[in-house]
């Protein structure tokens, strides 16, 4: 008698590909069930945490964009919501989504929002951020680094993702036009005390912030924002994203 | 905030993303709820914390799907981690699995996968319930699952399998009655024979839930109305094995709330304990 793994193996085979139930002695037509089930599941769990671009696509070029993405890319995990890190990458490169070359970057947007929507809660308190920068000696201020609220997620596009996110929400028509050439946007995304906040920022802002995410320090962050928009005004952004609760901790090691 | 006391013996609903917002504002008069466990897998965030103020109004029932029990892969110690994560956070009443397995050589289907029915699988399953009882630190309850082909080497029935694994691991089993009786209609053979092997101190909660009729076979879809024949072996069931905590599960087409109260009062008048839930 074959071992259970033998078993396993076999029918995982079957789920794949109808081919090879021959082996496993499994009822073909009955395997199809279980195959018919799993694509129900990815596109089911997918079309959730990409609901703007199944929209965007329609449910049939949806659903053929998740067949091919969980071919190419198998589930690991028992856990379907760390499923999708992948997807947006997928569909950059997905021929059939090529006519539409703002749709990775929406993906990108919907995984960052769902990621934001997962991480640890905060407690945000702005005057301890502020109270750590107080005390931190001026010869040291260049160093100190600074982190983000676990919930940040920056997202860049040069498209108008934001706009197409919101025109394609359940209470929007989706009909509305939007003009791809009106440019691209910088997006922070970030868990606020009444749910999600999804912000534009300027160009030198984001550089800045893009930069501390990445453990650089202060003065290195504003080398980049700088470099990004020469009028970056640091006290202004300091004092945003300290009340807004983007900036977590401040510390100086 | 309700204490880790068991479930009461009444009739609960599965909890789904779609109801949270209306059973937050209504507090309806259930007795319980069910939700699964993977759906609440996140660190922190607006899902979670409606979990939370449901938990403090609510014994909670978590039930897993994705623990893939009778893998013959490693234990995914990450996903019992985040599962013990979760325990501790919401406290529950009960903790739940399928008899089942979901992965094997690394792939994941995210399915429930039945099992051969042999020795090798029985002993392999049992070592593995008493391996992720002893991570989480806690008794975990299994669920018997439906079934659309049969491995042809078995050398038992399901309900001799599922019976050996209560009797060898002591673990309570989550009693699906409708999956008894698609897998009855499914495999040919005698539901209430099956009730019947199961023993009823082993048993700790209730499943009801639609399935579809496919043209080869009964598909469990929880995506209809209970039906009439699973009601009527529901209270056979009952009626050998005793009350216990049942839950109405629904989770593709979800339907109005208003829905899944009317099947937990038809499960309640069957149950026939306390009159837990209002009209």
């Amino acid at each position: 008698m074959p071992s259970l793994r033998e078993l396993q193996l076999r029918f995982a085979a079957a789920l794949v590909a109808p081919a090879s139930t021959e082996g496993a002695a499994l009822d073909d037509e009955r395997m199809a069930i279980y195959r018919t089930n799993g694509r129900a599941t990815y596109r089911h769990a997918l079309g959730a945490t990409f609901a703007v671009v199944k929209r965007l696509t329609g449910a049939p070029f949806f659903n053929a964009a998740v067949d091919t993405f969980v071919a190419a890319h198998p589930p690991f995990s028992g856990d379907l919501n760390v499923y999708g890190e992948h997807f947006a990458d997928f569909v950059e490169r997905y021929a059939p989504a090529a006519n539409l070359p703002y749709l990775a970057d929406v993906a990108r947007l919907e995984w960052a929002i769902d990621e934001a929507s997962r991480a640890a809660d905060a407690t945000r308190v702005p005057d301890a951020a502020l109270a750590a920068l107080a005390i931190v000696p001026p010869e040291r201020v260049p160093h100190v680094r600074i982190a983000l609220d676990v919930s940040c997620r920056l997202v860049e596009s040069a498209y108008p993702i934001l706009r197409i996110w919101r025109a394609n929400q359940d209470d929007r028509s989706g009909d509305e036009r939007i003009d791809l050439e009106e440019g691209g946007i910088l997006l922070i995304v970030r868990r606020d005390t009444d749910g999600m906040a999804i912000e534009a920022l300027r160009r030198g802002e984001y550089a800045w912030l893009a930069a501390l995410a990445q453990a650089a320090t202060l003065h290195a962050a504003i080398d980049a924002a700088l470099a990004a928009d020469p009028a970056f005004d640091l006290g202004a952004v300091l004092r945003t994203h300290i009340g807004a609760g983007t900036i977590a901790a401040i510390f100086d090691q | 905030m309700f204490g880790s006391l068991n479930l009461p013996i009444a009739a609960g609903v599965g909890l789904r993303a779609p109801h949270v917002r209306e059973v937050l504002a209504t507090r309806p008069a259930l007795p319980w709820f069910e939700v699964h466990s993977e759906n609440y897998f996140a660190d922190g965030g607006p899902a979670l914390a409606a979990l939370q103020r449901i938990r403090a109004d609510y014994p909670l029932s978590l039930h897993g799907v994705g623990m893939s029990l009778g893998s013959s892969d490693p234990i995914d110690r990450d996903h019992i981690g985040k599962l013990k994560r979760l325990i501790a956070r919401v406290e529950p009443a009960q903790v739940s699995e399928h008899l089942c397995w979901s992965s094997v050589g690394g792939r994941n289907f995210n399915d429930l996968l039945p099992l051969p029915y042999n020795d090798e699988a029985l002993a392999h399953v049992c070592g593995r319930v008493a391996r992720v009882q002893d991570l989480l630190g806690r008794e975990i309850a299994f669920e018997n699952v439906s079934a659309y082909v049969a491995f042809p080497d078995a050398t038992m029935t399901e309900s001799e399998f599922v019976a050996s694994v209560a009797r060898r691991t002591g673990c309570k089993l989550l009693l699906d009655v409708n999956n008894v009786y698609v897998n009855a209609v499914n495999h040919g053979f005698d539901a209430d024979a099956y009730i019947a092997a199961i023993p009823p101190d082993a048993v700790a909660e209730y499943h009801l839930a639609g399935f579809d009729a496919g043209d080869l076979c009964l598909i469990d879809t929880h995506g209809a109305p209970i039906s009439g024949d699973v009601w009527a072996l529901f209270a056979r069931t009952v009626r050998r094995i005793g009350p216990r905590p049942t839950l109405i599960e629904w989770d593709t087409d979800i339907p109005a709330f208003s829905v899944l109260k009317g099947e937990a009062r038809t499960a309640q008048r069957i149950l026939g304990t306390i009159d837990a839930i209002a009209a």
